[in-house]
């Protein structure tokens, strides 16, 4: 009797105005906001403008493309290349050597990231944190084919100074640039050396903007290095975990071409073979923009149905999510 | 402040510290190399197989690149489209950002899906290049900066950031009269000093690093950037083993491979201790409060 | 007032000065072709500048502005791609090589085909028919080739540990062996050390693209790429010598006369064992000799010869020398239809290309501007010292200019003198040695034709053959997984392949 009517109007007390609520009138709205549109044009232009227009080159993927015939005047081919790609015999290596490559990046280099930030962040003396932050993140601008000159001076056959360490400590006498099983290995520690330091970065941006007050807090109640760390800093930047984790997983299916091209020998190139090494060497050898571009497509869709289920899956743990 | 340190603690840090010293000697030894090589002769570099100082310093891969004006041109260049574009860039994405950080905003969601969709789709290096053409940029350094004007990770990443400010800095500005336009300014880029830094330092490497653009569309070599030159001394020689290399080409010389990686990346290797200090933590959220 | 005839001057001030550059510039008649675009690619560091020596002197010799836009090679391949699907097309366009996206783009129509065209101008009649013919599309010409030396397979190896291990250099496949296990078992360097060995094998793409063991192949009678058997064209890993030659280098590979990691040896590296002491014998290049030379001279310039040693091609088990052509093209330049409209054009664009290989432009090219940075001594073009900033500049350039050379009815440029008269020696031997195994080259009888579903398919269907060969080599596979290989390429699309280029050579007969 009472009640309804009093919370009735509670609720009505807290209800935010018309133009702020998305079910009021938009001219209300849109007045309201008509600074924050404006703001909002130039980015959403640019997006219709270079994103959006050239989007018609999705089309190639059904064409024969040539490209002196331009993508109108090449000829229709419907879903051939797709039937090409899928049906092609390597099809399942190719798609499993992508996929391990990827949950192995996802579940070791991905981690390494986050507890080299948080180990860089405890460190006080500025000018030794400063120096290392400015080190690591050198080997992301060394191109693949340096990386790739150092691992073969590393591991050579018998002379490299890491083989001779790596197989001496486990008492074996393997050839890790040829070895099948020691491709992944060899990939994930290049991905870890190369792109790690620079992956940090992100991390070390949020950490900066996190509360110091919390710490003296928890210092004064006894906690130590450890559970300062779990309890407050990682949860200050849980978000931004979260953020690179969906972004991770929607690039899952991108291996890049060059590092494992290189990597890539007679004797190892039935785990090295990925989508992208594959796409590369088709569509280059064989000037089949058609086929990359299908297999690009593929690629994207499947990072696209990543991405939405991954962020979809936060909210529901009640995260932030990307969006 | 001082925080007081158990002996755990001590320990703990006495090992990080080490640790990250050994990391940081791992990372920087192959660029001493490379550094050391583009002094090196041939014959030393063919010799021995990794040093960090050369036996016989000689200038001779430097002499070589710079013997023509071409080269310090191309770095003029590329620094001066990195600091234009960076900001052209940062500009673009930080004044989308801001609105889209509104939760309240109308048309919000499906802009923010449109923009994960872009950062996913894309049309292709030939319809992009046929659109660039279409506007009239062939052979602009506008070229190198537009298409890529808004990375859409940087721009949720960004948003994100705005989003988890507190709300009360706005309504406090609000209530003393201030635009949109004037928080962004004045409150809420100075708050986001690390994450702007951080931006800018991707946007700058991304137009640093960006061979494909100055591939396609200049066309006049005066005014190619610094990648070009990197790309085509280090790209490997025989990336497609089908043998389409004349057979009259002898590869350049390490030396001048060498050299010509350390002219084209020791720039912006150095761009990031200057902002460095940006990433002092603990910045003014505190100010806040109270 | 004034300002109202003021805006009327600049009014008509710039109408006529639309209407002036309306008429200038843009589509000239054919009749006077007064500007030729070109693109090309560059090989070296950097391109040459847009206002240098070299290209003052070739619009001098040429008569006409030529606009050449240098793309780097490493991904030329694109850029040619780009050009074509854009508007801005050049009037000729240097073609790396026949892959299948040129030929797709020709048999669209993207070039002018060539056939026939072009013997009525002197310089681009070629002397070598069947080089062009190696290099049209099934017989259709699509441009005009570049020529490059037909014969370059050398076996090179240390001259010192040769002389003191007393032994001759090799002539047979035979003798490769015995050389190679001398190397590795006699202490050739006397270090008293067992750290020598023979051949230094690095890791290699696929078939046909002149590695050491299609080299060797070859010797042993496989032929080259493919080869005809019973009438008909067969693969050269279809036939009993490619097994043959396979088992003799896995003999080689188990006695350690070849560097373990030949799968995955660095190409970039390749000298550095020969260099050091470590692998004396190298099979590849000619050109590679000199460059050998060059590196003991940089090191040592009072005791750098009798370092390198070389042989050409080697006598197969027969008795019988079967020399190692190469393709005798390194691509060549082709004339797209898009911005040469007519054969009116087409004539004009040609007369130019005739004189961009009339002799004083070949020395242009190739060798520099006489008098500038080389001068002619004994016939050859010796390189002037000191060199000046502007000789220097010359030098480079010319590197860059010479991928527009044709050479198709052979170099009319001057020989480059060498830097001392040893290394003059070795030149001259090498030009000798070259000449002498052109005569017993044996030739791709398939060059000229695409086969549809190699284009296709093909070089995953090679992989399969080249990878094979490699496991089978490190012991992963034996001869009976080899031979499984090759029928796996003839079922995954291989039997096709041979059908198609059986028919091209058929009917091109």
């Amino acid at each position: 009797m009472a009640a309804p009517v009093v919370e009735a109007e509670a609720r009505a007390a807290i209800r935010p105005p018309a133009r702020e609520r998305k079910n009021g009138r938009f001219s209300v709205h849109f007045a309201h906001y008509k600074w924050l549109y404006l703001l909002l044009l130039p980015g959403v232009v640019y997006f219709a403008v270079f994103r959006y227009a050239p989007m018609y080159g999705v089309t190639i993927a059904f064409k024969d493309y040539v490209p002196f015939l331009g993508v109108n005047g090449s000829p229709w081919v419907g879903f051939q290349n797709f039937e090409d790609f899928f049906a092609n015999p390597d099809f399942p290596r190719l798609l499993g050597n992508t996929l391990i490559l990827a949950f192995l990046n996802l579940g070791i280099a991905f981690p390494l990231t986050i507890v080299l930030a948080l180990l860089l962040n405890e460190v006080r003396l500025s000018i030794l944190k400063r120096t290392v932050q400015t080190l690591v993140y050198i080997p992301h601008f060394l191109s693949w084919t340096i990386v790739a000159s150092l691992s073969f001076l590393l591991f050579a056959l018998d002379i490299g100074p890491l083989f001779q360490f790596l197989n001496s400590v486990m008492g074996t006498n393997i050839d890790f640039l040829s070895d099948p099983a020691w491709f992944r290995p060899l990939i994930v520690l290049q991905e870890i050396w190369k792109n790690t330091g620079w992956g940090t970065i992100i991390f070390l941006a949020a950490l900066a903007t996190v509360d110091q007050d919390q710490y003296e807090a928890a210092i004064i109640d006894g906690a130590g290095r450890f559970r300062r760390v779990w309890h407050i800093t990682l949860p200050a930047i849980r978000s931004t975990i979260i953020v690179m984790l969906i972004l991770a997983i929607g690039q899952m299916l991108n291996t890049g071409f060059e590092q494992i091209y290189l990597m890539t020998n007679a004797l190892n190139r039935e785990v090295a073979d990925v989508f992208d090494t594959y796409v590369y060497f088709v569509g280059i050898t064989q000037g089949a923009y058609s086929y990359s571009t299908a297999v690009g497509l593929f690629k994207s869709l499947v990072g696209i149905v990543l991405i939405f289920g991954t962020n979809w899956l936060a909210k529901r743990f009640n995260q932030s999510g990307l969006f | 402040m001082k925080i007081h340190n158990t002996r755990g603690g001590r320990v703990f840090d006495a090992v990080n510290y080490v640790f990250l010293a050994l990391l940081g000697i791992i990372t920087l030894l192959p660029f001493i190399y490379v550094f050391a090589g583009s002094f090196a002769s041939e014959a030393e570099i063919t010799r021995r197989a990794f040093f960090v100082w050369p036996e016989q310093f000689t200038l001779g891969s430097y002499e070589y690149i710079f013997a023509t004006p071409a080269f310090t041109r191309a770095l003029v260049t590329t620094i001066l489209v990195t600091a234009v574009g960076t900001l052209v860039q940062l500009a673009f994405t930080v004044t989308m950002a801001y609105p889209l950080a509104k939760k309240s905003l109308r048309g919000r969601n499906i802009i923010l899906s449109l923009v994960v969709f872009a950062m996913v789709f894309s049309g292709g290096m030939i319809p992009t290049f046929l659109l660039v053409k279409d506007l009239g940029l062939l052979n602009s350094y506008w070229a190198l900066i537009l298409p890529a004007a808004i990375n859409p990770f940087s721009l949720i990443i960004i948003k994100n950031f705005f989003q988890e400010l507190p709300a009360e800095l706005e309504e406090s500005a609000k209530m003393d009269g201030a635009t949109e336009i004037g928080i962004l300014w004045r409150i809420l880029l100075p708050l986001s000093k690390p994450v702007l830094a951080t931006f800018a330092l991707f946007y700058a490497v991304g137009i640093w690093n960006d061979f494909m653009s100055p591939l396609l569309y200049l066309s006049d070599n005066s005014k190619w950037t610094l990648q070009m030159y990197l790309r085509q001394v280090t790209a490997a020689s025989d990336l497609l083993g089908t043998g389409n290399v004349d057979p009259n080409y002898i590869p350049p010389e390490q030396g001048i491979k060498f050299a010509v990686i350390v002219v084209a990346t020791l720039p912006i290797l150095i761009f990031y201790p200057f902002l460095q200090k940006h990433f002092a933590k603990g910045m003014l959220i505190g100010s806040v409060k109270g | 007032m004034i300002r109202r005839k003021l805006s009327l001057a600049a009014a008509v001030a710039t109408a006529a000065a639309l209407s002036l550059t309306a008429c200038s510039g843009g589509d000239a008649p054919a009749a006077d072709l007064t500007s030729v675009s070109i693109m090309a690619p560059f090989l070296e560091a950097q391109p040459p500048g847009a206002d240098g020596a070299v290209q003052k002197k070739l619009e001098e010799i040429t008569g006409k502005q030529v606009k050449i836009n240098w793309a780097p090679n490493a991904s030329y391949e694109d850029k040619t791609n780009i050009t074509l699907a854009g508007s801005d097309i050049p009037q000729v366009m240097v073609i790396q090589g026949k892959s299948p996206g040129f030929v797709k783009n020709a048999q669209a129509g993207a070039f002018w085909d060539l056939t026939g065209k072009l013997d009525k101008y002197p310089n681009l009649k070629t002397t070598f028919p069947d080089i062009q013919q190696n290099a049209s599309v099934n017989g259709k010409v699509y441009g005009i080739f570049r020529g490059r030396a037909p014969m370059r397979a050398a076996v090179m190896f240390r001259q010192d540990w040769l002389d003191k291990l007393g032994l001759q250099p090799p002539k047979t496949v035979e003798d490769l062996y015995k050389v190679a296990k001398a190397f590795t078992e006699q202490d050739p360097d006397g270090n008293g050390k067992n750290d020598t060995y023979g051949i230094t094998i690095p890791k290699w793409g696929s078939l046909g693209t002149n590695s050491p063991y299609d080299l060797i192949e070859e010797w042993f009678g496989a032929g080259n790429r493919w080869t005809e058997r019973d009438g008909k064209l067969v693969p050269s890993f279809e036939t009993d010598e490619f097994l043959q030659a396979d088992r003799f280098i896995k003999k080689m590979v188990d006695e350690k006369l070849i560097n373990p990691d030949f799968a995955t040896f660095d190409p970039t590296k390749w000298n550095e064992p020969f260099f050091n002491g470590k692998g004396g014998i190298i099979v590849d290049v000619d050109s590679r000799v000199s460059v050998l030379i060059n590196l003991f001279r940089q090191a040592d310039p009072n005791n750098f010869q009798n370092k390198v040693g070389f042989v050409g091609n080697l006598e197969g088990p027969d008795g019988k020398l079967r020399a190692h052509p190469t393709d005798g093209y390194s691509g060549f330049l082709s004339i797209p239809k898009a911005s040469v409209k007519t054969e009116a054009e087409l004539d004009k664009v040609l007369e130019f290309l005739n004189t961009m290989n009339g002799k004083d432009a070949q020395v242009l090219l190739n060798n520099g501007i006489e008098g500038v940075n080389f001068k002619v001594e004994d016939g050859k073009a010796a390189s002037i010292k000191p060199e000046t900033d502007e000789s220097k500049a010359v030098t480079t350039d010319i590197k860059s200019y010479a991928q527009l050379g044709m050479n198709v009815a052979g170099n009319q440029f001057y020989p480059v003198k060498q830097p001392t008269d040893y290394e003059q020696q070795v030149f001259d031997k090498r030009t000798d040695v070259m000449a002498s195994d052109l005569k017993s080259a044996v030739y791709n009888p398939a060059a000229p034709y695409v086969s549809a579903t190699y284009v296709a398919k093909g070089a995953q269907l090679d992989n399969i053959v080249a990878d094979a060969r490699i496991k089978y080599l490190a012991g992963q596979i034996d001869e009976q997984g080899l031979k499984d290989a090759i029928k796996l390429w003839d079922t995954s699309g291989g039997n096709k392949v041979k059908e198609e280029i059986n028919k091209l050579w058929q009917d091109n007969k």
